[in-house]
């Protein structure tokens, strides 16, 4: 069970690098590779909101649930 | 002077620690001699007097690992290290130094009862030096879940 942050696959539709994603939204290149790897713990809904803002796109585009456990009705 | 004084506490604790780690030195060199004349002043049979130096030079043994792994603490702070692994294993040190004196003490009440209140102090001293670092481990959980918030 986790969240998947799919903002490789928004950057390659939007055709838009790394560092410039990263200098566009006010974070550093190391913060937004912690980000692209799935290792950040939280997000902030200031650079959620920037990243929507820059990459066009909702947060459901770069955000997925991902549930590999039974849930209440599914037992 | 209390800007003064904040800026020199380390400073301070580490010239407490070399202080002790001296009074220490002196306390194992000068034990023999000064346990002969206590014994002496006590009326103290001879296992009784083994038994009460054993006890100075095991403790001591603690004694010296604690001052040790204090300077250390002590040296991390002062390089602005606070909230890491080290510092929590540093800390635990502390903590087990104070509680194996503290078992050795209970141990050395059969030669020399009072030994039954350096116990309980060393036993209440490992308790708040393992609680402390109980808050290191939880302060370094947050600090973690912190620099990964991007």
């Amino acid at each position: 069970m986790e969240i998947r942050i799919n903002l490789d696959v928004m950057m390659a539709r939007r055709k838009i690098g790394s560092a410039e994603l990263a200098e566009r939204i006010g974070i550093t290149p190391a913060n937004l590779s912690i980000l692209k790897t799935g290792k950040a713990k939280a997000v902030r809904f200031t650079t959620l909101m920037a990243l929507c803002h820059e990459l066009q796109c909702q947060p459901g585009d770069l955000l997925e649930f991902v549930d590999d456990e039974p849930g209440l009705g599914e037992t | 002077m209390q800007d003064w004084l904040k800026s020199r506490s380390l400073l301070f604790s580490q010239f407490f620690v070399i202080l002790f780690a001296l009074l220490l030195l002196v306390l194992d060199l000068g034990c023999v001699p000064i346990v002969r004349w206590f014994a002496s002043l006590r009326g103290m049979g001879d296992t009784s007097r083994r038994g009460f130096l054993a006890v100075i030079l095991v403790c001591s043994v603690f004694g010296w690992v604690l001052l040790f792994a204090m300077w250390r603490l002590l040296g991390n702070l002062r390089r602005a290290q606070v909230f890491t692994e080290q510092n929590i294993r540093l800390l635990h040190t502390v903590s087990l130094c104070c509680a194996l004196a503290a078992l050795i003490c209970i141990a050395g009440c059969v030669f020399y009862l009072p030994y039954l209140l350096a116990a309980a102090a060393a036993g209440f001293m490992a308790l708040i030096v393992r609680i402390v670092g109980n808050v290191f481990q939880k302060a370094l959980d947050m600090k973690d879940e912190l620099d990964l918030t991007i």
